[in-house]
């Protein structure tokens, strides 16, 4: 008969003023569901009648309920602490801290700050150095153009005339040779370059990246669009592996990002920027406008934009717009290809395919990787 | 010991997972993972070894309890998390005790985590309540309470450890003490 026993104390609870004690251990075991059913429905009875009671097991609720928050985290924290007691503070810390050496610290504070610092110093001393550089050159150029200009005052294209002060410069004339840039349509050693960079050679031999020079004859000119297609004759030329570049279909936009590989000096040098005008010197429709620091000896290189399609041919640059300079069509590429009997070039030749180019989402430094093996530099000597 | 502290990383979804699992080693290799990341923080920002433990601790705890809660969402790496959290509770901190927080220097990549801070700090608040008011009862009833909401010890085992003639005088004892518990948290 427990549950008798229990409406007993209850009523004796409400009789007696409520001994307080008993009530809370039965709130407690109601909660706790230590209850059986009739208990629990005799309590439930209880609290609803019993506005007090109702209160106290409310409280009560909240209390456990922060009791057991309370333990969780406790033994969390007891948790953790024993994980930390496991780590050897002292020795990381000691690794950590703030040296106590000045210096030191500063030098962590301010990494970063130093390290722009550093490369900003670097840079200034670069560019110095580039202008001083630079000017040497531009010393170089009037001085040539001006012989140039009396030795051929006789030639009516001015552009001619600026490109021939562009490869008279590579190399000094005293030496009679001069330089230029081409680069390969086929991987059997057929080489394009601008007519101006081979006119009037004696003998004429391109060199790769890696130094070797091979003798080459010219095989194809045209002077109307101021290009010529040379062969290597040499026995120790290796066949190059497939073209990596593709001929561009449309014409290129104002403002597309291009670049272009030569050999001013005896090194390749990238040159970059845009296409400045979709035509070239007066108006020349054979030709666009670009705005890349060339120099001479670029002259016969390849334009490419940013996915490895030929755009044109750096020729030249007019003498009074800086940074500016012209590259002939890509379309004349094909014109003059063209004109050379096919089955010459082999079935691995340079093609205007819709394929995308090897260069294609390539990196700038992986595109020129690959690029290197397929521009020369001409040496003409006469 | 750095080494052996950066090769058991574990990944951001094993933390998870074994949180919720209740995996006391997740849970350790979780601690050791970024400890060392908070060490240096606050201890290149005017705090000590100590105080790196209590930030790290808490940072823990918050996202301990977030996961547990069942809303925390893998929005960032819980490397950047726990860092965010350490930070601004540090930056508290450094305010409250009126230490200068000067050029704070930074070792990651900083989220806003200010409401889960301030959550947490609510929830502590109820456990620093708590805590007091079990310092405030005295002994034996602080043992008593404590060996049976937070150690789970039975009425016998407390019976016997306290050497009570029967277990109703130990559970009167015990309701004695919580009555005198519940007036004092309760107390506004």
């Amino acid at each position: 008969m427990p549950a008798k026993v229990k409406e007993n104390i209850f009523s004796t609870i409400i009789i007696e003023m409520r001994n307080d004690l008993e009530l809370d251990a039965i709130i407690e075991d109601y909660l706790l569901g230590k209850l059986n059913p009739q208990e629990t429905e005799a309590f439930e009875t209880l609290r609803r009648n019993d506005a007090a009671v109702d209160h106290k097991v409310v409280s009560h609720k909240f209390f456990l309920e922060s009791m057991e928050t309370f333990a969780a985290q406790l033994r969390l924290k007891e948790q953790l602490n024993n994980i930390h007691a496991e780590i050897d503070v002292e020795g990381l810390a000691t690794a950590l801290r703030p040296h106590p050496s000045k210096v030191i610290q500063l030098w962590r504070k301010h990494k970063s700050a130093i390290a722009v610092a550093a490369s900003f110093l670097v840079l200034s001393l670069v560019s110095v150095y580039s202008i001083q550089h630079n000017s040497k050159q531009k010393e170089q150029l009037v001085l040539l153009s001006n012989q140039v200009n009396k030795a051929i005052k006789t030639q009516n294209n001015l552009i001619r005339k600026i490109n021939n002060t562009t490869n008279a410069a590579g190399k000094p004339a005293i030496q009679n040779s001069f330089g230029g840039t081409g680069f390969a349509i086929s991987t059997n050693g057929y080489i394009l370059t601008n007519l101006h960079v081979i006119n009037g050679a004696d003998s004429l031999y391109v060199q790769n990246n890696k130094g070797e020079s091979f003798k080459v004859k010219s095989i194809y000119t045209d002077s109307q669009n101021d290009i010529a297609i040379l062969k290597i004759s040499d026995k120790n030329f290796n066949h190059l592996s497939s073209i990596p570049y593709s001929i561009k279909k449309t014409t290129s936009s104002i403002g597309e990002t291009v670049y272009t590989l030569g050999y001013p000096k005896d090194d390749a040098v990238l040159g970059e920027g845009y296409v400045s005008s979709k035509n070239g010197f007066i108006g020349d429709t054979t030709q666009y406008q670009v705005s890349i620091p060339v120099n001479p000896g670029n002259s016969g290189g390849p334009l490419l934009d940013n996915n490895g399609n030929l755009v044109g041919i750096i020729s030249g640059k007019p003498d009074q717009t800086e940074g500016a300079a012209f590259a002939i069509k890509s379309k004349y590429i094909l014109e003059a290809m063209r004109a050379i009997p096919q089955d010459s070039l082999g079935s691995n030749k340079l093609s205007s395919s819709n394929k995308k180019s090897l260069l294609s989402g390539l990196k700038r430094t992986k595109q020129i990787e690959k690029l290197q093996d397929y521009v020369f530099m001409i040496k003409v000597y006469n | 010991m750095n080494n052996s502290l950066k090769s058991s990383v574990p990944t951001d979804r094993e933390v998870i997972l074994g949180i919720l699992n209740n995996s006391e080693d997740t849970l350790n290799k979780l601690y050791k993972a970024y400890y060392v990341m908070v060490l240096q923080f606050i201890l290149n920002n005017n705090g000590d070894e100590d105080d790196a433990k209590d930030v790290y601790q808490e940072a823990i705890i918050i996202l301990y309890n977030k996961i547990k809660e069942g809303n925390f969402e893998l929005s960032s790496k819980l490397k950047t998390y726990i860092y965010s959290v350490c930070r601004r509770i540090w930056l508290k901190k450094l305010s409250q005790n009126s230490k200068k927080a000067g050029n704070i220097t930074d070792y990651e990549d900083v989220l806003v985590v200010e409401e889960d801070v301030e959550t947490h700090e609510e929830k502590d608040a109820a456990f620093v309540k708590m805590q007091s008011a079990l310092e405030h009862l005295g002994e034996p009833c602080k043992t008593i309470i404590q060996d049976f909401y937070i150690h789970n010890l039975s009425m016998q085992d407390i019976c016997e450890k306290f050497g009570y003639t029967n277990t109703d005088n130990a559970k009167t004892q015990k309701y004695k003490c919580l009555q005198r518990l519940k007036k004092i948290f309760f107390q506004p």
